[in-house]
């Protein structure tokens, strides 16, 4: 190893240091809001999860990793997974999809454009406890007007009872998921749209290429930071959604329409284990970030770094 | 014969800006049926909400229901304000300063952040983008708990300030993500320009940056604040005084062991979904002003 | 000590007529008392009715606050179980029989140390005993129900059932016959849903003489609930049940009962009220509920006021309130309004004036009432709850045997 080399790197070393220095004042104000606010419920909620909590909250010692046990001895713990992976992957992909197809839409010039813009995000600026609520009252097959709309229009014969079993339940709270995803994931789009340059557009247009292919080799392309904003907020969204499964397929028994999500609350809840609970938001916290990181390793949306 | 090949070449980003002869004026108005049926589609459910909120206890659970009210109960609309089961016009108000409150902070802790690591490298940077994130990879049922510790521990549990700090922390990471995105792809050339032509890097920031990417900023404040609009979780155990409880929490005032006042949880629905829209429409312009507004250079 | 404080609780409670006479607060620096009150809700009345009652009493004691929490049943378990975890219990709190349970952790105070004798002495012991932990009282009922059958009249006339069902045969029989009707009318009302599954499972299982738990143990694989879940899957099975009860709760099918779409249904005192608000024009009678072989017997509830006992001496100041919630008017006002069965002595007398409470009073003796005092039953309830809807599709046995693995899991 020669002399100039190291110097070399130690000035590397030292200029890398200073700029990392020099990005604290920036860095501050959200490490600071962070560091006061998110990091110590977080903490509590791992020391919770080797906690042996009785089941009226009082802290009966140590548990070391027995929570954990009983979360990976669940005998419904398979079907749970599945459903979770059917849950995220499914929700996702439609959300981004129909959100790249939609953000299309909407930056085209129609006569009622804004006002389409303004509806689509009724979805989104509504609660989503509440829009499940909705589907919960229009889809029931008594008093459900969803359902007798179906009948009416010819679609059903009779009402049908879509929240009643485990798959249509699952089926249609996923298709609830979407809807209220879609608007969000549009929008993140519609803005990326934006910074599209029309010159490029103009460049490719000259050279003769398709709509289509002017789509994918020049819009889509520039749309990758957008694209992965929006699918790593909606994996982290859609993993984490509670209201929606415990609303919409609450009341179905057993364990066939539940993400883990939704079990881990059925497991404060019902089994009144919140030390269990926590394990399992441990793991589930485990799970995506795993998830993220293969994915932000996969697209690495930070390429241009 | 596709639309973008024809048009005329424009100084706008795609599809949108100046207005053009009207070449394809039967073909837009397709475009508008179509915007109709999506519309249908996003609006139903709120249009039954909508419809709910003006029929009365009775009818809103009827076997078979009716499409319309019999009786058109607006009262429900008027009454809403001043029940027993909760002081609705405190809650609104709970409801604005909070989530005003934690998006103009979430706003700007994110904003220096996202900025400079879109524009700067440091060795820290990706573990600060990850850290950022991981704060929110959590179910804010079981973190409830530790923040409600926390709060009595810091003795501002049951206020304002301390759901405005919730709501900002925890939006906190999306925000940075939303306009780091936006920042990346402004080209540093652009920037580079203006100091070149003596722009002080406030003003490079403020003249030149922001009005490109103004889409990014909106959408980001969009996002934050239906957040923290929407936050019920932490509001639900931070907040016991009926009169510092955000809607979301008195919706739940109406919900009974054996009934529930549906007509009133539909109408406050309603109610708490204007103002997330108008404000939406205020702003909304920003969002596709993009490039046109930066005139760089 | 504990009897010089009883004594002095009792002195209070005799002068409570005399108001703002300055007396003394039950803490011992003789400044304020701050009682932090935890309710759920029941209906639109309940808010107004704690209101109303924390004011007056305030206004008769000088030197207690009461800060008043109103939740849902939703959430306030919820709430609740973060307040204890992290020390912060309210100090006096309305739950159902999970309420007196706490006492097990001894975070209670017991019922005898938060009322004064007078009001203890009204209270029907019945109440007090089946919510005793390890034989001590710590929760003082509230308000107590049983359940019976609710029957849509016109709809037994349409399809010739003369009399209310007495016994399981005679219920599938009227069931199948309703059934027969069509046109959107089912038979019996069977919500097995998580919202309240354990009680349409426990009204039959007790109707076949199951007992839940026996020498401190859970027993849910009996062949007496065998017998009775066997029977309620013979009921969706030969479909004189609404569509699919498994994932039915029990609020909005009572809706359906209440809109005249369904011949049977158990319920609680409330509906009357619902049914003379939303369809007045319902024409229905109650019964008891029907058992195996016709011998009386139904489910009976209770909801429990508990003192939190976090060493902070505001025991006194807690037997004011709830010597000021028993009085009479207060008490007789609050179960008027929620629609339920006092459980004191003098609160019943006046109940007793209401005929539509007769039925529900009648059964009270013969009501058996969840084993909510043993510390597995929370966990026991949430399995019924979460799993027992599944005898509709899947073999009674298995169901049963799930939930017992579930009630013995308690660590």
């Amino acid at each position: 190893m020669t002399a100039p080399s190291t110097a070399t790197r130690s000035l590397k070393r030292r200029v890398r240091r200073q700029t990392t220095l020099q990005a604290l004042p920036w860095l501050a104000p959200a490490l600071i809001l962070i560091g006061g606010v998110v990091v110590f419920p977080i903490g509590y909620m791992i020391y919770t999860s080797f906690r042996d909590l009785t089941r009226f909250g009082t802290d009966r010692g140590w548990a070391g990793l027995e929570n954990y046990e009983r979360v990976l001895e669940l005998d419904h713990l398979s079907r749970v997974l599945s459903n979770t992976a059917l849950w995220v992957v499914g929700v996702v992909a439609l959300s981004v999809g129909l959100g790249l197809v939609l953000a299309q839409f909407l930056n085209k010039r129609f006569p009622g454009r804004k006002i389409l813009r303004l509806v689509i995000i009724v979805p989104w600026a509504a609660s989503v406890v509440m829009t499940s609520t909705v589907f919960v009252y229009g889809l029931d097959p008594f008093y459900g007007i969803i359902n007798q709309f179906l009948v009416d229009v010819g679609i059903l014969d009779t009402p049908y009872g879509f929240l009643k079993n485990a798959l249509p339940g699952f089926l249609s709270a996923m298709a609830v998921a979407v809807f209220v995803s879609v608007p969000f994931t549009t929008f993140v789009f519609l803005a990326g749209l934006q910074t599209v340059p029309h010159d490029v557009l103009e460049a490719a247009q000259i050279d003769g290429a398709s709509r289509v292919q002017t789509y994918w080799r020049v819009v889509f392309p520039m749309l990758r930071g957008a694209l992965a904003v929006a699918t790593i907020i909606n994996v982290i969204n859609v993993f984490n959604s509670l209201p929606i499964l415990k609303t919409m397929t609450g009341a179905i028994p057993g364990y066939d329409a539940d993400t883990t999500t939704s079990l881990m609350f059925k497991i404060i809840q019902n089994d009144r284990q919140i030390d269990t609970a926590s394990a399992l938001s441990v793991l589930n916290f485990i799970v995506v970030v795993v998830v993220i990181g293969v994915y932000l390793r996969v697209v690495r949306p930070m390429r241009e770094d | 014969m596709s639309t973008v090949i024809d048009r005329p070449p424009t100084v706008t980003a795609v599809g949108g800006g100046v207005d053009r002869p009207p070449v394809h004026e039967r073909r837009r108005w397709g475009l508008t049926v179509v915007g109709a049926v999506v519309a249908t589609v996003f609006l139903a459910p709120y249009v039954i909400m909508l419809v709910g909120a003006f029929k009365t206890r009775p009818e809103i659970l009827r076997v078979p229901p009716t499409y319309l009210p019999e009786n058109w109960e607006p009262g429900n609309f008027l009454t809403m304000w001043d029940t027993p089961e909760t002081p609705l016009p405190a809650n609104l108000l709970s409801t604005v300063v909070i989530s005003l409150g934690g998006t103009a902070l979430a706003l700007l802790a994110a904003l220096p952040a996202a900025y400079y690591t879109a524009r700067h490298n440091f060795r820290l940077k990706l573990p600060f983008m990850l850290l950022v994130l991981v704060t929110q990879m959590l179910q804010p049922t079981v973190l409830a708990s530790g923040l409600f510790r926390e709060f009595v521990t810091l003795e501002i549990n049951d206020t304002w300030l301390a759901m405005i700090l919730v709501n900002a922390a925890f939006n906190l990471s999306f925000a940075v993500w939303i306009m780091h995105s936006f920042f990346a792809s402004v080209p540093k050339e652009i920037e580079e320009a203006a100091w070149l032509d003596g722009c002080s890097r406030s003003q490079s920031l403020r003249q030149i940056m922001l009005p490109l990417v103004w889409p990014g900023i909106v959408t980001a404040v969009i996002f934050t604040f239906i957040a923290c609009w929407n936050e019920f979780a932490a509001s639900l155990i931070l907040l016991p005084t009926d009169t510092n409880q955000p809607l979301t929490v008195a919706l739940t005032r109406f919900i009974g062991q054996y009934e529930s006042a549906w007509q009133y949880v539909f109408a406050v629905s309603i109610i708490g979904i204007l103002p997330v829209v108008a404000l939406f429409a205020l702003i909304e312009k920003h969002l596709v002003s993009g490039l046109t507004a930066g005139g760089v250079k | 000590m504990r009897r010089v404080i009883k004594a002095v609780a009792v002195a209070t409670a005799a002068t409570l007529g005399l108001a703002g006479c300055g007396s003394d607060s039950g803490s011992g620096d003789g400044g304020s008392t701050e009682l932090e009150l935890l309710v759920p809700i029941y209906g639109d009345k309940t808010k107004p009715y704690w209101e109303d009652l924390v004011e007056k009493f305030e206004a008769e004691n000088d030197g207690i606050t009461v800060k008043l929490e109103t939740q849902s049943w939703d959430d306030i378990y919820t709430v609740l179980d973060t307040k204890i975890q992290n020390n912060k219990a309210p100090d006096i709190l309305e739950l159902d029989a999970a309420g007196p349970a706490y006492g097990a952790e001894d975070l209670l105070y017991k019922a005898e140390e938060i009322v004064s004798p007078e009001t203890l002495e009204d209270i029907e012991p019945s109440f007090i005993d089946s919510a005793k932990i390890d034989g001590v009282a710590y929760g003082l009922p509230t308000v107590a129900s049983t359940r019976a059958l609710f029957y849509n009249k016109d709809l037994f006339d349409r399809a010739g059932v003369t009399a209310p069902p007495k016994t399981w045969d005679e219920l599938l029989a009227a069931a199948k016959k309703i059934s027969a009707l069509g046109g959107g009318v089912y038979g019996y009302g069977m919500p097995l849903g998580s919202e309240e599954a354990q009680a349409e499972t426990s009204i039959f299982a007790y109707g076949a003489g199951a007992s839940w738990e026996a020498d401190g143990k859970m027993t849910i694989d009996t062949p007496e609930a065998k017998e009775a879940l066997t029977f309620m899957k013979q009921m969706i099975d030969q479909r004189v049940t609404q569509p699919d009860p498994g994932a039915t709760d029990r609020t909005p099918l009572l809706d359906v009962f209440i809109q005249g779409k369904i011949g049977m249904i158990q319920g609680l005192p409330p509906i009357v009220g619902q049914i003379n608000e939303k369809n007045p024009q319902l024409n229905w009678e109650i019964a008891p509920s029907p058992t195996k072989d016709g011998s009386p017997s139904t489910l009976g509830v209770a909801d429990y006021f508990v003192g939190f006992d976090k060493g902070e001496e505001k025991q006194e100041a807690i037997a004011k309130f709830l010597d000021f919630f028993y009085q009479k008017d207060n008490y007789v006002t609050f179960n008027d309004n929620e629609g339920f069965i006092p459980a004191t002595k003098s609160g019943a007398e006046a109940a007793a004036a209401k005929p539509e409470l007769k039925t529900f009073l009648e059964s009270l003796p013969d009501a058996k009432f969840y084993p909510a005092t043993n510390p597995a039953w929370a966990e026991t309830s949430g399995a019924f709850k979460s799993l027992v809807g599944q005898i509709q599709t899947k073999p009674v046995d298995e169901v049963l045997a799930q939930i017992q693995a579930k009630a013995e899991e308690t660590s």
